[in-house]
């Protein structure tokens, strides 16, 4: 449909864009904000933010709420660029809204498993209500895992996640349903990409996607590792997977036994180049993750593209500003943090 | 060419005469401050009280701005001789009187801004019709009245909880309205809401009836206010106008005090014997002001003037005040735009004041246009200032006179040709581009005229100074004189007159000895002062390879200097030739266009050429002094005259 019809004014736009996002220095001067407050009053006059923050009181805005307000600034710039040029019509460009979808069952799951009475509805952004293309409110009054899935018969989320083995007790476990719901959205994308771009705009996307799930993998493997002391047979089961698509080169990162070891082979592959000076591997991958996509954001021509690796950068940035907000909040070293945030 | 004489002035007297000495300091407007006594200096130190003035006036400044007074300078001789604490009483006097009426503006003020901030709520409430009183006096029920995020309005419907939610005003993103709930759950239903980011707004206890009665009833309120508020503004007006007076002679007073109290941080102490305390303030005045500036002091019993050489101090450098007539005063612009001699040197404001404007009539050379500038110039002497309207004048001038031998009148080149054929003078009026080679020639002799007077006034400065190196042996010295005048002579004789002067003897004595004598400068220039040989400057040590590499690099930039300082002379016959060419571009367009439309491309034609060109002319005028002409004997590095002076506007005559 779209093949043929120049994607430029998009791209630009995007670009545009990009140049307002917070630089090293302004999340210098946010961290050096002494209250919530000022910080609210930071992002409410930053050029970047100021939309979202128009109607509110900066003085006695909620925490929760103001991270709530990122979170919709991030989707409004997404919808905005998407209706631009009508991309929204291509099944492709509703990636971040599945996104947010999945994290939204993923929630559900979690009320359901922890017994907790309302977190769901409690935790559930405001803007996903209107956005999500299913019934997300619906969902809150599912007492079981089976009940969910009942409410998202008819759905895409309802085979992958009617896949998940169920205990006595009803419910599905969580990091299951996790692997299942993230490896449908990655290959569902994946068939998108393959049916409406091809070239070398169908390749520069699937790489992009591509280095996601592996830096994705990454992390977990190194959690598992640490953390769990797994095997390599079952991290190879945990990890995210695409029909036809094997692990390829991060086989042999699977096979390594020791953490520190492993820390060693992503310092040096191309996912830990960003030289940090930290041993949190998130901060390690991200950056690395930050400085590619910052690189192929400037240099690509495609707005499927362009608009990828923007919204993860868009992520990052809320990320970084949210641990500010905490670091801020809680009187935390302002240069400890700086040190540990995902910024480049 | 001349500087202003000035004296060292020693002030010395009773501390309790301070200061009335400093006042006479300020009042004879010539008074140039200096610190009485250098960091560290044994025989006294500097006085550093605390200033008790800044803060009354602070007040008073409070005060003025309070009831409407713009403080502008007044007579404050009658508050003279009063001390610090009567004019507090003063001041406090008049505050006391204010702030009795502006309390109630302040009052009414503030409950005008809770009365808004009520109503700005209330508006969002429209359509309530309970009577808030009644709603907040439920025993079993409580209501939360506030906004929540429109984004987790849909969610309530899914909480089972005892509550009810009615939304009364949506805007793009907060919902408007209140929540009921039974009592014994408020508190639960408060932390759902609050998880919800629920932002409860608290109504003051008079908001009663419902959201349109009680919109109607502040809206009633705040006329009232508004009413109260305009009620005192006419006492505070009626308030300034009585004391209005008062107030400005305060202000005035305080404002000189607050100012000469700062100046005593240049006043120094000294103690005399039995305990007694004096100041002393040093200073400079001119030399002619001498007895006028002593008379002032006449009737202060204690204080003792004395005047000194003004080199008598070695720790104070004596301030620079160009002496000029009316005719070139408007230049001292230009000069201390390159920064001020030093008190003794030169004053080169009548050399600039001369070139300046021979140059511009000549590069900008038009009868019409010239007379614009001057007409331009008496205006512009009321809008940007005395010196700048006082140049253009007199480049106006100039270039009416050119424009009368160019024969030129807004750019018609022939109108005058019968006036000069009337008066039998066959040679003018110089048409400009029959005689481009007079022009360009004539421009280049103009050059180096003015670079032979520049180099005459810097030997002048060297012997003055005894800078023999300067005056004799550097290249704008005797030497560089002689050098450049024989070169310029023998070129001009062979080239332009066939006479061969440039004979062996000739050359020798008159352009390779003064070369040498350039080329050895420092060594020779030592020699006559310090009678001894050395070949630095300072005394160091230097090898005579050393002597030669250096020189030879500065030997050869002083001769491409000569060669490109004359030929940047060019350009004045450059200028008239392009004024010219634009004006005939004017005419050419002129001539393409219809009856009405001639003398509007005449007119901008003309304004264009003298915006554009007259710009262009007095930058590069101002370039040729300062690099062809100033750097061959000026030295700036002079110290400015500031008199102290406390009145509201700091101009001072000179």
């Amino acid at each position: 449909m779209l093949k043929g019809y120049s994607m430029n004014a998009t791209v630009a736009k995007i670009r545009a864009i990009h140049g307002k996002m917070f630089t090293a220095a302004q999340y210098h001067e946010l961290l050096l904000k002494g209250s919530v407050s000022e910080c609210a009053e930071y992002l409410a006059q930053s050029p970047r933010y100021k939309d979202v923050f128009r109607d509110t009181d900066p003085n006695t805005i909620h925490r929760g709420y103001l991270e709530e307000l990122l979170h919709q600034q991030m989707y409004d710039t997404y919808v905005r660029i998407c209706e631009f040029q009508q991309l929204d019509q291509v099944p492709y460009y509703r990636f971040l809204i599945g996104r947010g979808e999945i994290d939204s069952i993923l929630l559900m799951i979690n009320n359901i498993n922890s017994g907790l009475e309302n977190s769901f509805l409690v935790n559930l952004p405001g803007h996903m209500i209107k956005r999500a293309r299913i019934n997300v409110l619906e969902m809150s009054r599912a007492e079981s895992f089976d009940e969910l899935l009942s409410v998202l018969k008819g759905t895409i989320y309802y085979k992958p996640l009617s896949k998940v083995r169920v205990d006595a007790s009803g419910k599905a476990e969580y990091t299951d349903c996790e692997l299942a719901l993230r490896k449908s959205y990655f290959e569902t994308l994946l068939e998108y990409v393959d049916k409406d771009f091809n070239g070398s705009e169908q390749k520069e996307i699937e790489d992009i996607i591509y280095f996601e799930i592996d830096t994705m993998n990454i992390i977990n493997a190194y959690r598992m590792k640490k953390y769990f002391g797994y095997s390599s047979e079952r991290i190879k089961q945990s990890i995210i997977t695409i029909s036809g698509k094997p692990v390829g080169k991060l086989a042999e990162y699977f096979e390594i036994e020791d953490p520190d070891q492993m820390m060693a082979w992503i310092s040096r592959s191309r996912y830990g180049k960003s030289h940090r000076e930290t041993d949190i591997i998130e901060t390690i991958i991200v950056s690395s993750r930050y400085q590619w996509l910052n690189h192929v954001l400037a240099s690509t021509v495609s707005a499927p593209v362009a608009l990828y690796a923007f919204m993860r950068l868009c992520a990052v940035e809320i990320s970084n500003i949210v641990s500010i907000i905490e670091a801020v909040r809680y009187g935390a070293d302002a240069a400890a943090v700086e040190k540990d945030m995902l910024i480049f | 060419m001349a500087i202003e004489k000035m004296s060292l002035v020693n002030i010395l007297g009773s501390m309790d005469e301070l200061d009335a000495a400093l006042e006479r300091c300020c009042r004879s407007g010539g008074f140039h401050i200096e610190p009485a006594f250098s960091p560290g200096e044994a025989r006294g130190r500097l006085l550093n009280d605390k200033n008790c003035y800044t803060a009354l006036l602070k007040r008073t400044a409070k005060l003025a701005s309070d009831c409407g007074v713009t403080p502008v300078e007044t007579d404050c001789r009658s508050l003279e001789g009063e001390r610090a604490e009567d004019l507090e009483k003063r001041l406090e006097s008049l505050e006391q009187e204010l702030d009795v009426i502006r309390q109630t503006m302040q009052d009414a003020d503030s409950r005008i801004s809770e009365l808004t901030a009520a109503a700005k709520h209330i508006k969002h409430l429209k359509g309530m019709n309970s009577d808030f009183q009644q709603l907040f006096s439920c025993k079993h029920v409580s209501v939360r009245i506030g906004k929540l995020p429109i984004g987790n309005y849909p969610k309530l419907e899914y909480y089972n909880d005892n509550f009810f939610f009615i939304a009364f005003e949506s805007t793009k993103n907060f919902c408007w309205g209140m929540y009921f709930c039974p009592e014994d759950d408020k508190e639960r239903v408060d932390d759902l809401f609050r998880s919800m980011y629920f932002e409860r707004v608290i109504l003051p206890r008079y908001v009663s009836g419902n959201a349109d009665e009680a919109s109607k009833k502040i809206a009633d309120e705040i006329a009232q206010q508004e009413e109260i508020v305009k009620e005192t503004e006419e006492k505070v007006g009626a308030f300034r106008k009585e004391n209005e007076e008062r107030i400005q002679q305060l202000f005035s007073r305080l404002l000189f005090l607050n100012r000469s109290f700062d100046l005593r941080k240049k006043v120094g102490a000294v103690s005399s014997g039995f305990g007694a305390k004096h100041f002393i303030i040093k200073g400079f005045v001119m030399k002619k002001q001498e007895k006028e500036f002593a008379k002032l002091f006449d009737d202060l019993e204690t204080v003792d003037v004395s005047f000194l050489p003004p080199d008598a101090d070695s720790g104070c450098t004596p301030p620079t005040v160009l002496k000029n007539s009316f005719l070139t005063r408007p230049y001292t612009m230009l000069v201390e735009m390159y920064g001020l001699p030093e008190y003794g040197g030169i004053n080169p404001t009548a050399f600039v004041a001369i070139t300046y404007t021979l140059l511009f009539g000549i590069m900008f050379g038009d009868l019409g246009q010239g007379l614009v500038l001057l007409l331009a110039g008496i205006l512009l002497g009321k809008k940007l200032g005395p010196k700048a309207g006082g140049i253009v004048r007199r480049v106006g001038l100039s270039s009416m006179i050119f424009g009368t031998l160019y024969g030129s009148f807004f750019g018609y080149e022939e109108i005058l040709d019968p006036v000069f054929e009337k008066l039998g003078v066959d040679f003018l009026p110089l048409k400009v581009f029959k005689q481009t080679n007079f022009i360009l020639i004539t421009a280049v002799g103009i050059g180096i005229g003015l670079i032979l007077i520049s180099m005459l006034i810097n030997i002048y400065a060297g012997f003055k100074k005894k800078d023999y190196e300067k005056a004799i042996f550097g290249c704008n010295g005797i030497c560089g004189l002689i050098f450049y005048g024989s070169v310029i002579t023998g070129v001009v004789a062979t080239v332009m007159f066939d006479v061969k002067i440039m004979s062996a003897p000739f050359v020798i004595c008159l352009i390779v000895i003064p070369l040498i004598c350039i080329f050895c400068r420092v060594p020779f220039s030592a020699a006559v002062k310090y009678k001894k040989w050395q070949l630095s400057e300072d005394g160091e040590p230097m090898t005579v390879g050393g002597f030669i590499v250096e020189n030879f690099f500065e030997m050869f930039e002083f001769l491409l200097s000569y060669v490109s300082n004359t030929m940047s002379f060019l350009r004045v016959g450059g200028f008239v030739l392009s004024h010219a060419g634009m004006m005939l571009v004017v005419m050419t367009l002129m001539d393409g266009m219809s009856a009405v439309g001639k003398p509007m491309v005449l007119v901008i034609g003309n304004l264009f050429v003298m915006a554009m060109e007259g710009m262009i002319v007095a930058i590069q005028i101002i370039r040729l002094e300062f690099y062809e002409m100033f750097s061959r004997f000026y030295d700036s590095g002079g110290k400015p005259f500031e008199p102290i002076d406390l009145s509201f506007s700091s101009q001072i005559e000179q």
